[in-house]
């Protein structure tokens, strides 16, 4: 059987619990194995995002449990969290994922510096994961020189780079025109068989949902639909 | 990388960089100035006071003091005066017989001050004779020359060569009236004291007022290096056992004060400056800090701890700083430099500072350790007015951060 990586229990999320509370997430049951490629999807407002980046340790359930590979991440305090989030988790974002002042290859060597993995290894990860994006002539582009689709694939190859269990992406391709969403998650996808790496990820793209081999539908902050398919 | 990444975020925004850069050398700069521009001020009027007018050690009798009572007298105060011309130290010195009375014109009278002096001494000792405007520097030799000041001159409504009689008490306590003639009239910086210092030829004084000719009521000494006055004085101490020694900070306890609250000014006008300052950097600091939240919100995503952020908001603000305190320091010296060499003339004014006993030339002067404080607090009032945006990066929550637009 696969190890658990996410293990979520009646996790709720209250905006505004005071004034005018907005549930965005109630009482989701979550339960990912390793090695899994999975979509989220929903409508806009149905708690997608909230729901990511509880899985994430960025925001704080009002109500429930969050385990990470064993390690129940709604106990952590602040910093061991920051921590937490740096060795087990890798983010992609929708936009502004990346330094603007660093290169692709300090942008993603920050994170392994941070990690203080020496310089010589640092540099060959760096380029390893650079070229597993396909981005190995682009070294010492800053963001700004980048395409959005490029700009992706470096947050890719950097949440890539802590080795984390789970690599969590909140829209990835919203930005991004067919073509550079496609090759994205052709790169996602082959990551996800050739290295065993977890991911989920939240999506309105179609193109993309075919893709993900379990496909989870969230309306009005609950699980509505969990199927398994097989990507197209 | 936290460095590197604080560096390269200063050069972001270059021109909003540049304007807090620019502020701090101007804060600087115009610290310095101001600093040295009022130090040349109150220097001027000091060396105003010692080389014109106080010297640098007076010596009288201990009772001679306020009321200056020509009876008490420093005695053989020749064999002094013989004694310090021998010594390489002191650049000049003079004996003067003192007493107060009153000068009658043939309209009208005043009080003043009678100052009996060897000519050629007061040439060294306070340039007398460069204060003269109209007349001569006690030239006709005779004993009865008399020189005053102009403005008592004009209260007096006396020109040259004009009858005046001095009336005083001698050491016996008897009144005495002399005629003189005015064979000079001066002009000094310091016009108050031009209404009431007289001056005559010490040995016809001396007879006056029936005094020995060991005896006179002050010596002035001029040192020719200021770092040596205690020394001296307590070398003339040892050799005028009975006599009161005092220095111009003690003659003219003003001008000491005047260095005490130029102190006080340092702090006062840094603080003023650093303030301005601080609000600008604040704003500066702030602005950049929440135009990156979305920035600042994914570096805490990846895994960058708050103390992590911290440092680098601060970081920006020291490199700042860094860049703009040696420029904005340099350019101050070079002014200090530069003005103090060549002067500024205030001659505009100087007709109102002269009354005060200020010159028209002013030369900034400003101490090593000046410099130290401007910077030093420049320094910390930096890094001060960089903790609350740095504070403010530190409340971000990661994902508010980022849901933020």
């Amino acid at each position: 059987m696969a190890k658990t990586i996410i293990d979520a229990h009646n996790v709720s999320k209250t905006f505004n619990p005071k004034t005018v509370p907005v549930h965005a997430v109630q009482d989701v049951h979550l339960h990912i194995e390793e090695g899994e490629f999975i979509a989220l999807v929903g409508p806009s407002g149905s708690g997608k995002s909230t729901l990511l980046n509880m899985m994430g340790g960025l925001d704080e359930p009002t109500s429930g449990t969050v385990f990470i590979d064993g390690i129940e991440i709604t106990k952590l305090s602040e910093n061991k969290l920051i921590d937490f989030r740096l060795h087990n988790i890798g983010f992609v974002f929708q936009s502004f994922n990346l330094i603007p002042v660093l290169t692709s290859k300090e942008n993603i060597g920050f994170v392994l510096q941070l990690q203080h993995m020496p310089r010589k290894e640092r540099e060959k990860r760096v380029l390893t994961l650079l070229k597993e994006v396909g981005l190995e002539d682009k070294t010492d582009s800053k963001p700004g020189e980048l395409s959005g689709g490029q700009q992706q694939r470096v947050a890719v190859a950097r949440a890539l780079a802590s080795k984390p269990k789970i690599i969590l992406a909140d829209e990835p391709t919203a930005n991004l025109d067919s073509k550079s969403a496609a090759n994205l998650l052709d790169i996602m996808a082959k990551l996800n068989k050739e290295e065993k790496i977890t991911f989920l990820f939240s999506t309105h793209d179609q193109r993309v949902i075919k893709k993900a081999r379990r496909v989870i539908t969230l309306v009005d902050g609950k699980i509505d639909s969990d199927v398994e398919q097989v990507p197209t | 990388m936290l460095f590197q990444i604080a560096w390269r975020n200063i050069w972001r925004n270059a021109s909003r960089s540049l304007v807090v850069i620019s502020s701090i050398i101007i804060g600087i700069w115009a610290g310095i100035f101001i600093l040295s521009f009022s130090w040349g001020l109150y220097k001027n009027n000091i060396n105003e006071s010692v080389y014109k007018q106080l010297s640098h050690i007076q010596i009288h009798h201990p009772n001679f003091g306020y009321e200056k009572d020509s009876k008490f007298t420093i005695p053989n105060s020749d064999t002094v005066l013989i004694h310090f011309q021998s010594d390489d130290r002191i650049a000049s010195l003079s004996s003067r017989v003192i007493a107060t009375g009153m000068i009658t014109s043939p309209t009208t009278a005043s009080g003043v001050t009678i100052y009996g002096i060897h000519p050629p001494s007061e040439i060294a000792q306070i340039g007398l004779n460069q204060t003269i405007i109209e007349g001569a520097y006690f030239e006709s030799g005779k004993n009865n020359d008399i020189l005053i000041g102009a403005k008592l001159a004009k209260k007096l409504k006396i020109k040259l060569k004009s009858k005046v009689v001095l009336t005083f008490t001698n050491v016996h306590a008897e009144i005495v009236s002399a005629a003189f003639r005015v064979g000079g009239i001066y002009r000094s910086k310091n016009i108050s004291l031009d209404e009431v210092n007289v001056y005559v030829p010490q040995n016809h004084l001396r007879e006056l007022l029936e005094l020995k000719f060991s005896e006179s009521n002050e010596i002035a000494i001029l040192v020719k290096d200021e770092t040596q006055l205690d020394s001296i004085k307590n070398d003339i101490e040892t050799l005028v056992p009975n006599a009161k020694v005092e220095d111009w900070k003690e003659l003219s306890p003003e001008l000491g004060m005047i260095i005490e609250s130029f102190n006080l000014y340092t702090y006062i006008i840094s603080g003023l400056i650093l303030l301005a300052l601080t609000f600008g950097i604040i704003n500066t600091m702030l602005m950049s800090v929440l135009e990156r939240i979305r920035e600042l919100g994914m570096l805490m995503a990846i895994g960058l701890n708050k103390r992590k952020i911290f440092i680098m908001i601060m970081l920006e603000t020291i490199y700042l700083t860094v860049i703009g305190c040696p420029i904005g320091l340099f350019l101050g010296w070079l002014t200090v430099n530069v003005l103090g060499k060549t002067g500024i003339n205030i001659a505009m004014f100087s007709e109102g500072l002269a009354s005060y006993g200020f010159s028209s030339m002013i030369y900034p002067e400003l101490d090593q350790e000046k410099y130290i404080i401007i910077v030093t607090m420049c320094l910390v009032t930096a890094i001060l007015s960089a903790i609350y945006p740095a504070y403010k990066a530190l409340q971000l929550n990661p994902s508010e951060a980022i849901r933020k637009i």
